[in-house]
């Protein structure tokens, strides 16, 4: 599951011309540090949905990726 | 004697239509088959006994229709027979036809409106005369729909010859204007997308009309090379109005005639109710009916115009419009690509996002990201969809235009 977010965030970071990153912890920021605006994070829960079923902003904001993992452990 | 119309390797002529119409003592108000002959022959036994008939969807289950009564559907009444000495005396009745005529709008969305017409409505714009003779029409609009019927009008006052190649694949449609001579063709723009890419020019097609969505150039291009002697117009009909103008390239002109019929606010063209069908489901603004339709003036005092959009197509992305015929437009202007539907998907962060289906030309091998990069070089960041998937077949609906849901 760690691996199809990074690959969902390199996705989305490819397609902006941004490098691709290597890792993310559970502290990483979605907006300060993988730069991600808010259409970037409509995309990110619209892919995280296809494969999960998981609206991962239902609930409220999201800014770590830990609590990108802690919704989809639920 | 002149053939009537070539369907599911069947032939009809017009004599054989002429003797069902006057030995047959029945009609069927609600009439629902998939047979486009029984179908047609049904509708005009309908129009010059003088009784009122209700185009139903072959397609239609009970549940589209919750407002009619399916124990109606495909009952007989007896109406007697006729007296047609030959088709010239039956094409008269059927042009002073007092028949109501009830259509349902094909809408992307929602409940289908039910719309009542005459036959001097639908057949506003049907030409008639020498010049209008021999002309073999591909039948290729779902027949119970508006443009379906300009179609049948058109070609059956004129005692022409129609080929149903409604819902037919590439090769089948490509056969039929080779085998049976097709000189017109009248249909959406997606129907002359799907006979994309160019591979042989058909040099008996003298008249190419697309309808019932916006086009872009790059499809007329296509449609030049493929129809080399086709005049290419555009037609602009509605289930409420019927058929209104027509045009050459992207503009429509308002005849001279019903120019004071017409308004435009905020973008959206108004048509005069006395331009219009009957209908309950009619909401007028004084006089005047919203038809959901966005233009922009090209010169208005000529009454030209180009089609923008639909209202209720516009996807709302955080805030900003999206019109998905702008988008479409740049997806199929990117080589290898051969239609594209975008929609909308909700989203939690902005509503809706923008996404897409793209179906390829055979061979072609573009992924989602370079047609992504593509548009991120042409359009607003908030246009380009999100999410492109690359498809074998677009989702459509039965009129034959792209479905946005």
């Amino acid at each position: 599951m760690k691996e199809k977010v990074l690959e969902v965030i390199n996705m989305i970071r490819v397609a902006k011309n941004l490098p691709l990153v290597e890792s993310v912890t559970d502290n990483t920021r979605l907006r300060e540090d993988l730069d991600l605006t808010s259409f970037d994070m409509a995309e990110l829960t619209v892919r995280i949905e296809d494969e999960y079923g998981i609206d991962i902003f239902e609930t409220g904001l999201v800014n770590t990726i830990g609590e990108i993992y802690a919704k989809l452990q639920k | 004697m002149a053939v009537f119309l070539h369907s599911a390797e069947k032939t009809y002529s017009y004599e054989e239509l002429m003797r069902y119409i006057n030995t047959s003592s029945t009609y069927c108000p609600y009439f629902l088959s998939k047979d486009l002959y029984t179908y047609f022959a049904n509708l005009i036994k309908a129009l010059v006994t003088n009784q009122p008939v209700v185009l139903i969807d072959a397609d239609s289950s009970p549940a589209d229709m919750p407002y009619l009564d399916f124990a109606l559907v495909n009952k007989p009444q007896e109406v007697g027979e006729c007296s047609f000495k030959d088709m010239g005396e039956l094409i008269e009745a059927l042009c002073q036809s007092t028949s109501e005529i009830t259509i349902f709008t094909s809408g992307t969305t929602g409940q289908p409106k039910r719309v009542v017409h005459s036959v001097a409505t639908l057949a506003r714009n049907v030409r008639r005369g020498e010049h209008y003779k021999e002309h073999v029409w591909a039948y290729a609009y779902n027949p119970t729909h508006m443009a379906g019927t300009q179609v049948f009008f058109q070609a059956l006052m004129n005692q022409n010859t129609m080929v149903n190649v409604f819902g037919e694949p590439r090769e089948v449609i490509y056969q039929q204007i080779e085998r049976y001579g097709i000189t017109h063709i009248s249909a959406t723009p997606t129907f002359y997308r799907m006979l994309m890419p160019f591979e042989k020019a058909y040099p008996s097609v003298k008249r190419v009309t697309l309808g019932g969505e916006k086009s872009d150039k790059q499809l007329y291009e296509h449609i030049c090379k493929i129809f080399p002697n086709a005049k290419v117009n555009n037609v602009y009909a509605s289930t409420e109005a019927g058929s209104l103008f027509a045009a050459k390239d992207d503009c429509f002109q308002i005849p001279a005639n019903i120019r004071d019929k017409f308004r435009v606010e905020n973008d959206e063209l108004l048509i005069h109710k006395s331009l219009l069908g009957q209908s309950d489901s009619f909401a007028f603004d004084g006089e005047y009916y919203h038809s959901g339709d966005l233009i922009e003036w090209v010169n208005e005092t000529e009454g030209l115009f180009r089609f923008k959009s639909r209202k209720n197509e516009l996807i709302n992305v955080g805030g900003y419009k999206v019109n998905p015929g702008e988008v479409e437009d740049a997806i199929n202007a990117i080589e290898g690509v051969q239609q594209s539907l975008v929609y909308v998907r909700a989203n939690s962060i902005l509503g809706n996002i923008v996404v897409a289906e793209v179906k390829l030309v055979k061979g072609a091998a573009l992924t989602d990201l370079e047609i992504r990069k593509v548009l991120a070089s042409q359009l607003q960041d908030f246009k380009v969809p999100r999410k492109i998937q690359i498809v074998n077949e677009l989702s459509m609906t039965r009129t034959g235009k792209l479905k946005r849901s």
